[in-house]
């Protein structure tokens, strides 16, 4: 029978095993969710990737035909490449941007601004994603939103913001980099807090301006979190789905459809599932090979104290 | 044999689970409280939301004072379009836990008789005297429309066409009038540039949506052509011998739309989309991704639009837009080659692996009856399907003046249309979306090019489902 016994009459192996049971019981709960909701899935999209299955008939063994019509379709081609320049174009700005506000607000406010451009700046990350874009869809129409309405006022002519490839593109960035910068700009915050003061003070002791104190001592110090903030930046913005879903349906023609929309369209539109997962799955393998990339190169820049 | 837990865990873990059962144990909202989950009885799904549920329950409750052995659930399921619906359906019948009745428009209706839904055919046979009436009221165009390879799968309840709304207010400022019934597409591009002229910058002549309903399709239709190619089943003479006896011989009718191929070459399509193109690039009509739905009403009662293809479904928004009986009109479609219009419509689908499908037709039948069907259309928000409810009272409040329109347009040009939905309706529409902004809203050679691309595409969405 189990006998209940006091910690400090245990063996020290005794007590490091009662401790694990003990911490396995506490993360059971955690384990069993990422199980059924993340480990299942995944496995059960890997498996769905080799069949034609429409829901409602039975599954149809396939091989790797789905994979081949992912890699032959043009259509799948083109939003891969979209789904890249994005990512690009929008990391960059969202890194970008959320740096540079973060050490304007870190050095330049007083501690109440901060708190208050914090809450600011990561208020539209609360926001759901597919209202902020139909909002957004107001805003930019051609004939009567306000932005080309404020464009008129300085004799600029309405622009086809929506219904123009590039128009259309930089909306989407625009309205994404919005959304998002905040999270990385929370993440540089803590890290520009957490670089002693000393260092800044040696490197005015040695002659560093505001420009050499930025280089030489922020951006080192700040690489670790740069890192962080970088991969959990390209790896959302590779998942890109609902501002260009809600602003653009992926048109004009492809010009905006993303990966994920075409995963969307093939599983849900067409009812393709098994298609669909093949082309979740080359996305799982672009994500996990950037993410490996972006980790080789943090070797050479990556600054730890 | 030592267990190693320590008695101050034991403790904490006790208290933990006794916070866990107070937690627990206060009343909350889980997925069993989701309206019809689960529940005993008929399951009914309605595009919409808890509003459009709430609307129907006096339907339910009525239908449930006749059939108190039949329990009926309502669950409205918000879609942003039908397309958007009915993949949440899917999702449902892959969950297990699919409704036995959906409220499908044409747009889906093949989809549901090729994968999902049960004919109604021996049902509408067994009940024929109850149901006669109902087929007497309603129009054969809009019937065939729910017929799939020679067996009818819904009732139409309600249903829209395409009909030009005209801003009269607009008309009456560029000295126009009221276009006649025969009116041509030179007729209607030659008021558009009236309206332009007179209201200049900031208003918008033509206004129109990219989407199955009411964009490229109804010119394609009145230019006798369409994106695909368009054929007949054979069969469903048991429907119209026993229902249309006198019709049928006016019109053909068929077991059915079979919608097998693409048809984006065809110089007629190529014809029409050029015509709309110039539209757009003289500025009378917008690109049709920028025409986008919700704001469509609003625009238009601000008089910041001249026209705009819709169905009776219109009217009501107008109205409460704050448009007067006389500050709109609606007329026929302009014609081209022909006049033939587009139409959509809804009625209820019986689920093929339903076990209540016996109770399911009692719903059909319920709400297709006439008393039901005034408690469902009190307000012009569509166009019911019955000839007797579209009259002049129902729009005596609202208008429009040519209210009759709405129904004359079956009368007057019976080879109208549905939306032309095969089973591959969702590719299809994602297929068209895409190229229609291409090939309207470029240079002339794009249109051409767009139009390739669209049969390409189009050719690859025959292929799934």
């Amino acid at each position: 029978m189990a006998r209940v016994t006091n910690l400090a009459t245990m063996t020290p192996a005794g007590r490091t095993r009662s401790w694990r049971i003990f911490a396995w019981i506490l993360i059971a709960p955690t384990v069993i969710g990422m199980l059924l909701f993340t480990v299942v899935p995944i496995i059960g999209s890997l498996l769905l990737a080799f069949f034609r299955w429409d829901i409602m008939s039975a599954p149809e063994f396939v091989g790797l035909q789905n994979f081949a019509e992912a890699v032959s379709s043009p259509t799948v081609r083109v939003s891969f490449l979209n789904t890249i320049a994005f990512v690009v174009v929008a990391a960059t700005l969202q890194l970008g941007i959320a740096l540079m506000l973060a050490v304007l607000v870190q050095e330049k406010m007083p501690n109440w601004l901060r708190v208050f451009f914090r809450s600011v700046f990561f208020f539209p990350l609360i926001l759901s994603a597919a209202s902020v874009s139909i909002f957004m869809s107001y805003l930019f129409n051609e004939q009567f939103g306000v932005v080309n309405w404020l464009l008129s006022l300085v004799n600029i002519p309405a622009v086809p913001w929506l219904t123009t490839s590039s128009g259309s593109a930089a909306v989407i960035i625009l309205v994404y980099v919005w959304q998002n910068f905040g999270f990385s700009f929370l993440l540089f915050l803590g890290g520009l807090s957490s670089i002693p003061k000393d260092m800044y003070e040696a490197a005015e002791l040695d002659g560093a301006g505001g420009w050499g104190k930025l280089v030489h001592v922020t951006m080192p110090l700040l690489s670790p979190t740069t890192l962080v903030a970088s991969v959990m930046a390209v790896i959302n913005a590779l998942q890109v789905f609902d501002q260009p879903y809600v602003l653009t349906r992926g048109g004009p023609g492809d010009s905006t459809r993303t990966a994920v929309m075409v995963i969307f369209e093939s599983a849900f539109q067409k009812l393709e599932f098994g298609l669909a997962s093949a082309i979740g799955l080359i996305l799982m393998i672009l994500i996990m090979f950037v993410t490996y990339i972006q980790f080789r190169l943090s070797r050479r820049f990556v600054f730890y104290q | 044999m030592s267990s190693g837990i320590t008695r101050r865990a034991l403790v904490t873990a006790a208290a933990l689970g006794i916070a866990g059962v107070s937690v627990g144990a206060w009343p909350r909202l889980s997925g069993a409280d989701i309206p019809g989950r689960h529940a005993k009885g008929l399951r009914v799904a309605i595009l919409g939301n808890s509003a459009d549920a709430e609307a129907r329950r006096g339907i339910a409750e009525a239908f449930m004072r006749e059939h108190p052995d039949i329990p009926v659930h309502l669950q409205a399921i918000q879609g942003a379009d039908w397309k958007d619906f009915f993949a949440k359906i899917l999702t449902m019948v892959a969950a297990g836990n699919a409704p036995d009745v959906v409220y499908v428009a044409t747009e889906g209706t093949q989809l549901f008789a090729e994968k999902l839904a049960e004919p109604l055919d021996s049902y509408v046979q067994r009940d024929a005297q109850q149901v006669a009436e109902y087929f007497a009221d309603v129009h054969p165009s809009l019937i065939e429309a729910f017929m799939y390879r020679g067996s009818l799968f819904q009732m139409p309840l309600d249903f829209n066409a395409a009909n030009m709304y005209l801003n009269s207010s607009t008309l009456r400022r560029a000295g126009l009038e009221y276009p006649p019934a025969e009116w041509t597409w030179d007729d209607f591009e030659s008021m558009m540039r009236g309206m332009k002229k007179r209201e200049g910058r900031g208003f918008t002549p033509y206004y129109w949506t990219n989407r199955l309903f009411g964009g490229v399709v109804p010119w394609l239709y009145t230019n006798d052509t369409s994106f695909l190619t368009e054929t007949r089943a054979q069969g469903g003479s048991w429907l119209w011998n026993g229902f249309y006896r006198g019709e049928a011989t006016k019109t053909p009718r068929s077991g059915g739309y079979l919608w097998e191929n693409p048809n984006a070459e065809d110089p007629k399509v190529l014809e029409t989309f050029e015509f709309l193109r110039d539209l757009v690039d003289q500025g009378l009509a917008v690109r049709p991704e920028g025409g986008g739905g919700n704001s469509l009403v609003g625009l238009f009662a601000n008089g910041k639009i001249g026209a705009a293809p819709a169905g009776g479904y219109w009217v009501d928004g107008l109205v409460q837009g704050g448009m007067g009986p006389k500050d709109f009109d609606v007329q026929f479609f302009p014609g081209q080659r022909s006049q033939r219009h587009q139409f959509g419509a809804a009625g209820y689908a019986i689920m093929r692996d339903s076990k209540l499908k016996d109770e399911a037709w009692e719903w059909v039948k319920f709400t297709a009856r006439r008393d039901q069907m005034l408690t469902m259309f009190d307000r012009p928000n569509t166009t019911p399907t019955r000839r007797s409810m579209v009259n002049e009272a129902f729009y005596a409040k609202t208008g429009p003046q040519h209210w009759k329109v709405f129904y004359d347009t079956l009368d007057r040009f019976p080879t109208s249309g549905p939306i032309p939905a095969p089973p591959q309706q969702a590719a299809i529409e994602t297929a068209l979306m895409k190229n229609v902004t291409n090939a309207v809203g470029g240079s002339r050679a794009q249109t051409r090019q767009a139009l390739g691309a669209l049969q390409r595409d189009l050719e690859l969405a025959m292929r799934s489902v």
